[in-house]
């Protein structure tokens, strides 16, 4: 009997002491489950700039709708010339264990293709964002660890480590600072698989669509290469009511109705 | 109206829809080609525009592509590769004109995508929306929710084209005798009965995307009826009198792709039914027509390795009821692999694409390196080379061609 009221006790002060602290996990799932809307429209520029300088721009309209266990995502590239009228779609599930599905639309080959998604390592249109930096990376799959509690430009954050489960993945760590208001992340670190600072994401601007909050600019610094990308969303509209039928071959190929 | 003015008028007309809203995109392309023989011949100097204007307006659009290839030394060659007007409506699209189009999961390989004829001036070797001719047509689609019926109506037969007597891409069957166009049976009247008709069913879900077809078409390429021209007494043919002539085929067939831990597995096959394949007779001269059926098959897979994008296929026509005097194989294999990879921020472009005929032991291999200058604007310098024994009887699809192994370059600006 003694036993069981020490256990119980225990219990009882441990919860009582932890109350109002929060894990790493929590902190990287609030991000996660961050209200994002059912729909979004936007204009996307992409600047990617190499370490002389010499800036190249990729211009794309997209539109993303949330199904509730699947987000359906189609872009359309509007520049340069070259890549004008491709079509990109992604369906990406709630399932970790699911992989995205992905077509795309090339005019020159008037069909469209299925393509693997296992390259979320490959670089998105040769800018400085993987296909894995742009998607929503489920909690799951990374082990999380709240390192810190720190100010930034006098924001208070939690700053948690993020060490993939899968040990081929391409990054050794990542380390996220997550603004404590507004589950934003503000900064994240990658790391190699050699475990030195590989880049550096920063968020330059965000805006406030009703409880949505959208980053409407952000930088990613390649440090090793000393080359960056910044990615900025324009016309940003959310919760316009995006047909379910433009998530298809039809619109692929056809493109959004001017 | 002569091509300077055709030009000046697509010119002209080019600058005034600018005004109209119409959106115009296209490229201009240089593209030098020399063959690797002793004498370093050309085998390409061609100059390209290429414009494409479209425009949409509520429910309806159309798109048009001009296009002008000028060789020095030669007539400019100008012509129309699609030109179309779309009706939307809410579960159905009308696609009426001049259009191309594109069938199947194949890559490079003609399975399914018999819809739009195809111009082998330059044998495989341009870009596929150079291969792929537009062609006539209505084409109605139905959507309901991830599927799709289309129908589509060739009022008129639009045959391949084939390469000039001239070309080094000609190819002349050869015979010991001598031979006698007869170009007399060579149309298909353009005749409501000679229509050709197509229907597709497709669907796209994350476990599979599929295609079902059907059609009744003309061969798009002539069948060579032979005929023997016997001269007094002599029992054997003076000459051979060649008569082209296109034939009905139906067929049905289907495609497929499919993901599995991050591989796609494509397949792709079709049923042909009707072709007429050439055979010997008992004197061993190919007079003979034989009516048989054949599959057309391939199963393919797409996989990355590290950051290579790698693709592979393995192609096989097996004709069916198959005589050991019919002139073409029973089956017929081929392969096809493609390498792919990119650097420097995807500017530079490394690229290695084959066919390979196993039947013959005969390849063409076409390595190339991309590099984009600037947005738009790139460079593109590669090989075609071609395994085989040109003297070979029986050479093989790319053997024949053993002869015409080439370098190339092609610089595009697209605006």
């Amino acid at each position: 009997m003694k036993s069981i009221t020490t256990f119980i006790t225990i219990s009882i002060l441990t919860g009582f002491i932890f109350a109002g602290e929060i894990t790493g996990s929590e902190v990287i799932r609030k991000v996660y489950d961050r209200p994002t809307g059912e729909d979004m429209t936007a204009n996307l520029t992409m600047v990617i700039e190499n370490s002389r300088g010499n800036q190249r721009v990729r211009e794309i309209k997209q539109y993303i709708k949330d199904f509730g266990d699947v987000e359906k995502k189609i872009m359309f590239f509007q520049a340069p010339a070259d890549v004008k009228n491709t079509a990109f779609m992604n369906w990406s599930y709630d399932e970790a264990s699911k992989s995205d599905d992905q077509w795309i639309y090339l005019p020159a080959l008037k069909k469209v293709k299925r393509i693997s998604s296992d390259s979320r390592s490959d670089y998105f249109m040769g800018s400085d964002f993987t296909y894995d930096d742009l998607g929503d990376r489920h909690p799951d799959e990374d082990l999380h660890k709240l390192l810190r509690e720190e100010k930034v430009d006098g924001i208070d954050t939690y700053v948690v480590e993020s060490i993939p489960k899968d040990k081929d993945y391409m990054y050794s760590r990542t380390i996220t600072w997550v603004v404590k208001a507004s589950w934003i992340g503000l900064r994240k670190e990658f790391y190699d698989e050699d475990g030195e600072l590989l880049k550096i994401l920063t968020v330059n601007e965000q805006k406030t669509f009703g409880d949505v909050v959208v980053l409407t600019n952000v930088k990613m610094e390649n440090v090793q290469k000393n080359q960056l990308t910044v990615m900025k969303l324009k016309d940003v509209k959310i919760n316009t009511g995006i047909p379910d039928n433009i998530f298809t071959e039809r619109i692929m190929k056809r493109g959004m109705k001017k | 109206m002569s091509i300077t003015r055709r030009l000046t008028f697509l010119l002209l007309a080019s600058v005034v829809i600018m005004g109209q809203g119409i959106d115009i995109n296209g490229y201009v392309r240089n593209y030098l080609g020399v063959l690797t023989d002793g004498n370093y011949d050309y085998a390409i100097n061609q100059n390209t525009l290429d414009l494409r204007f479209n425009h949409t307006a509520g429910n309806v659009a159309f798109y048009a592509n001009p296009y002008l290839y000028q060789y020095p030394q030669q007539e400019m060659e100008l012509g129309l590769r699609e030109t179309y007007m779309d009706i939307y409506f809410d579960n159905m699209d009308l696609r009426i004109g001049k259009q191309q189009i594109i069938w199947g999961k194949a890559d490079g390989v003609f399975i399914t995508d018999i819809v739009s004829p195809k111009d082998l001036n330059e044998f495989l070797l341009r870009d596929f929306d150079e291969i792929r001719m537009g062609v006539t047509s209505l084409k109605a689609d139905y959507y309901r929710g991830e599927q799709t019926l289309e129908l589509v109506w060739i009022p008129t037969f639009t045959p391949t084209i084939m390469p000039d007597a001239s070309s080094i891409w000609s190819r002349v069957p050869s015979f010991t005798l001598p031979v006698v166009i007869d170009d007399s049976r060579i149309e298909v009247p353009a005749r409501l009965k000679n229509s050709e008709g197509f229907i597709k069913y497709s669907g796209m879900s994350s476990l599979l995307d599929f295609e079902v077809m059907a059609g009744i078409m003309w061969d798009d390429d002539p069948t060579l009826h032979i005929t023997p021209i016997m001269e007094g007494e002599d029992p054997l043919p003076a000459a051979l009198q060649l008569t082209p002539e296109h034939h009905r085929l139906t067929l049905a067939g289907g495609s497929f792709s499919s993901e599995w831990n991050g591989i796609i597995f494509r397949a792709e096959g079709a049923y042909y039914q009707g072709k007429k394949f050439m055979a010997n007779n008992n004197t061993g001269l190919p007079t003979d027509l034989l009516e048989k059926d054949y599959l057309h098959y391939l199963i393919g897979t797409d996989l990355s390795v590290g950051s290579t994008w790698l693709s592979f296929q393995f192609i096989q026509r097996a004709i069916f009821n198959y005589k050991d005097v019919i002139v073409d194989d029973r089956l017929d294999n081929t392969v096809t692999f493609l390498a792919n990879r990119t650097y420097l921020k995807d500017t530079l472009t490394l690229q290695l694409f084959g066919y390979v005929g196993l039947n013959h032991q005969d390849a063409l291999i076409r390595p190339s390196l991309t590099y984009d200058f600037a947005d738009g604007f790139e460079i593109l310098a590669g090989a075609n080379i071609f395994t085989g024994d040109a003297d070979s009887s029986d050479p093989g699809l790319f053997g024949y061609y053993a002869d015409n192994d080439m370098v190339y370059v092609k610089v595009k600006y697209s605006f």
